[in-house]
């Protein structure tokens, strides 16, 4: 019996990242209901957790990815299923698809604008400039974008992630300090600013919220990929 | 539908989109093209949003922990971020007040136009009657 062979064949399987993600997060939820802070974000709590753990005890990312990737899986049926949430809100849609639209196209270019400029302002390359771009869409669009501008796709997916953990934590304290009124226009923020983990966030604010915040995944992913190309 | 239908019918929706995706070779990701596939089957009332409620609430109650293993990647990359920490979280947290502020003020700002475009027509109607 070999303990640290054991310790090594456990630890690379599925079930091991799983537990472990699943566990981390709870806690995290745990620690977000005690402290009520923002900062205290679920998922940052979660992520930080998962990270010291593997590091202290060495085990290999790609032993516990073996289940990450089984969560990660999940994120597309996550994403799809905001359709319920779009089509339970078809009426306001319809009604108010113009400031929808217009709300979307000005988040992207604001979005992008403001993320080229500061790049320049802090004097960082190009190709840490097109890795940041597409950071506000949901992770599959951003990979995509940042691939085909020979940007470095792991540094978008964590931009990705940073931008929706901040979305999610901050959204808010964001709808109260701008002072918006309109569910529709706060929920579309949000989704325009912090997609899918913004959207776990916004459905927890209220139902239009939730489904503006979707719309908005959908939309501004679209807008930037047309966009993006043209800005760098 | 029981609730491993209502997953198996949600999979076989991402699957679809997949199939799209790959087809017509699109740079736009399966996810969102499942989303408006599923909208449309909504839309047309193939299939009703009763039908799979309680998958798409498990789904979306956890959808958080599902970005927890993208969170932990970047523990693997971080040798791209080094040097560089501060100005990528300064990006980050400068554009995404931004945006949200830009976005949520045009659809508030293009509501109202909206509403006082519509008022007049409406008073329109109402010489017409009159």
């Amino acid at each position: 019996m070999n303990l640290s062979e054991t310790a090594a064949y456990l630890t690379s399987s599925p079930f091991f990242g799983i537990t472990l993600s699943i566990l981390c997060y709870e806690l995290g939820c745990a620690v977000n209901r005690r402290l009520k802070t923002p900062v205290a974000n679920p998922l940052l709590i979660a992520v930080v957790l998962v990270i010291l753990l593997l590091k202290a005890l060495k085990i290999p990312y790609e032993g516990y990815n073996q289940g990450g990737a089984v969560i990660s899986m999940l994120l597309a049926p996550a994403t799809a299923s905001l359709a319920v949430n779009i089509y339970s809100q078809l009426e306001r849609l319809k009604q108010q698809l113009l400031p929808i639209l217009a709300g979307a196209a000005a988040g992207t270019v604001a979005s992008v604008g403001c993320i080229v400029l500061l790049c320049k302002a802090f004097g960082l390359d190009r190709t840490l400039t097109v890795s940041l771009v597409p950071k506000s869409v949901t992770t599959p669009i951003a990979m995509g974008i940042s691939e085909q501008l020979d940007g470095v796709v792991p540094v978008t997916v964590a931009a990705v992630v940073v931008t929706g953990i901040l979305g999610a934590a901050f959204a808010p304290v964001l709808i109260k300090v701008f002072r918006i009124k309109d569910p529709v226009a706060a929920g579309l923020g949000i989704g325009a600013c912090s997609h899918a983990l913004g959207t776990s966030k916004a459905l927890e604010i209220g139902e239009i919220e939730g489904a503006m915040s979707g719309i908005a995944i959908g939309v501004v992913g679209l807008f930037t990929v047309i966009l993006a190309p043209l800005f760098v | 539908m029981k609730t491993i239908l209502q997953a198996a019918f949600v999979f076989l929706i991402c699957l679809l989109g997949e199939g799209i995706v790959h087809l017509f070779s699109l740079s736009f990701p399966s996810s969102v093209v499942s989303m408006i596939l599923l909208f449309f089957l909504l839309l047309f009332r193939w299939v009703r949003q009763e039908q799979i409620q309680g998958f798409v609430r498990f789904l979306q109650q956890n959808m958080a922990l599902l970005f927890v293993p993208a969170g932990v990647a970047i523990m693997e990359n971080y040798s791209y971020l080094k040097g560089n920490v501060l100005p990528f979280l300064l990006v980050c947290v400068i554009s995404t007040i931004v945006t949200f502020a830009v976005t949520a003020y045009t659809v508030q700002f293009t509501a109202a136009l909206q509403r006082r475009r519509t008022k007049p027509q409406t008073n329109q109607k109402e010489d017409g009657v009159q």
